[in-house]
């Protein structure tokens, strides 16, 4: 046995399971960045905000290598090139400079210029405000309008490009935390306490917002979609959220509508404009127009509705919603198209 | 006369007694720096606690900008007036003396020195750094 690894090492090398493994990591890494190149990262920044933090990110980046390199190439020089015992009057400088100046004066200037962004960050918005309570586990989202009414909507937050939105951040249960990467910082959100911030976004597209605070089972799909558009269709879309549900259309879809009724549905979730009010659950005047079902969860076809009504536990484990697994796929399909329709 | 035994460089107990006595004023003089750097952060921290909580609807923060400035400069006065003290107490510009290694009286009150000197240095650098937000900022936001 020895002498056959021993012939083995002597001779060329076969390529080691180890070795084939080692080749992947480039690929793995090149996967890891792709997710950079996504509408969730700081690294591609959508909005001022993001800019800031992320120019602060390659400064801090840049500044960790330097110093890496820096204090590498020391430890070098002292074990390697030079390893013989330094004068005390060499170490008493290096101390003074390398241990205490340079360490005052790097810290000092990281400090002005994080303190010097802080009050960009923080700017007032000069846009629309948004209300939104972090729910277990989806997002309310209110838009105040100048006319002191509110537009209610779910698990998804559309802003003006161009200017600041303010954010009134709120929670019902426990703590989450209100996070677009793209488009800036996030926030924390209390229960019983309403936290402020402003996001100013730059370029339209749809982003990923993410709760940033363990919350619960279901934290990790507890996701928005984050919408950047053109002030004057931001405008068009809040006026036609502000409108009352669209009547079903088609006789699958009245059946739908029957059904949702039949089965309590409207106790939970409100339509405006039909009889359904209830407080508890994600609003669904517009459900059918939305990027996403279940706080990002799922998509929004017919076939997404009827999976997620089936059995909602299953999508998200702990949700409050029970599951109507007694409908039958008739009944489920024929809920999930009124659900659809709702745009 | 050295005794058999002894090590030289540290002094005899009557000595050690003497000489204590004399630097204990200057033992309790080199905690002056950190104390004033920690009342220094504890009254910025709490008085702008207290103005962004209660007050900063009823007035400006100027006032208080200016106050705390005013005080952030008599703390770093005094804080470099201590350290200039202990500086010249650590004498190293005259023994060329970097550390203080013996245990006799004259080296005690230069370490004491040494010490305090680079306590209020800290200490300079912590008020300078607590103050920064004051200048920057400048707002509850």
């Amino acid at each position: 046995m020895t002498a056959s690894l021993r012939a083995e090492t002597t001779g060329p090398r076969p390529r080691a399971p180890r070795r084939a493994a080692a080749r992947l990591w480039p690929l793995a890494a090149l996967a890891l960045l792709a997710g950079c190149e996504g509408r969730q990262s700081v690294l591609v920044p959508a909005g001022e905000d993001s800019r800031v933090l992320g120019d602060l990110f390659w400064v801090m980046l840049v500044g960790a290598v330097l110093l890496w390199i820096g204090m590498n190439g020391l430890f070098y020089w002292a074990t390697r090139r030079s390893p013989a015992a330094h004068s005390q009057y060499l170490a008493n400088w290096l101390v003074i400079l390398g241990g205490i100046l340079f360490p005052t004066v790097t810290l000092g200037a990281l400090l002005v210029y994080g303190l010097s962004i802080m009050p960009d960050l923080r700017a007032t918005g000069d846009g629309p405000v948004i209300r939104v309570t972090g729910e277990q586990w989806w997002w309310r989202v209110e838009y105040e309008r100048a006319d002191g009414s509110t537009v209610t909507t779910a698990n998804e937050i559309r802003l003006p490009a161009g200017v600041r939105s303010t954010f009134l951040l709120d929670s019902k249960e426990v703590i989450h935390s209100f996070w677009v990467p793209s488009l800036g910082g996030k926030m924390d959100m209390f229960p019983g306490r309403v936290t402020e911030m402003t996001l100013g976004p730059e370029r339209p597209g749809v982003y990923r917002g993410q709760c940033a605070e363990f919350c619960g089972e279901s934290h990790a799909w507890m996701a928005f979609e984050a919408e950047v558009m053109e002030p004057a269709a931001f405008e068009a879309w809040l006026e036609a959220e502000a409108a009352e549900a669209r009547p079903p259309e088609g006789a699958l879809a009245e059946r739908g509508r029957a059904l949702f009724f039949a089965q309590g549905c409207g106790g939970c979730h409100a339509v405006r404009g039909t009889p359904a009010v209830g407080q508890v659950g994600p609003d669904l005047t517009h459900v059918g127009s939305r990027h996403s079902l279940a706080a990002g969860r799922l998509g929004t076809s017919v076939e997404d509705f009827a999976k997620w009504v089936a059995n909602p536990g299953a999508w998200k484990p702990g949700a409050e919603m029970p599951a109507y697994a007694h409908l039958t796929d008739d009944q489920l399909g024929a809920i999930a198209t009124y659900l659809e329709g709702l745009e | 006369m050295a005794e058999p035994g002894r090590d030289d460089r540290q002094p005899t107990a009557h000595e050690d007694e003497r000489e204590f006595a004399e630097e204990r004023e200057s033992l309790w003089r080199i905690t002056l720096g950190p104390t004033i750097w920690a009342g220094h952060f504890l009254i910025c921290y709490a008085s702008v606690s207290v103005y962004c909580f209660r007050l900063e609807r009823m007035f400006g923060m100027e006032g208080l900008r200016l106050a705390l400035g005013a005080l952030t400069l008599a703390c770093l006065a005094a804080i470099g007036w201590i350290g200039w003290r202990a500086f010249r107490r650590w004498e190293v510009w005259g023994t060329g003396e970097f550390s203080n290694p013996v245990g006799n009286a004259e080296d005690r009150h230069q370490f004491l020195g040494h010490a305090g000197f680079l306590l209020a240095l800290v200490s300079f650098i912590g008020v300078v750094f607590d103050a920064l937000p004051l200048l920057l900022i400048g707002s509850c936001r």
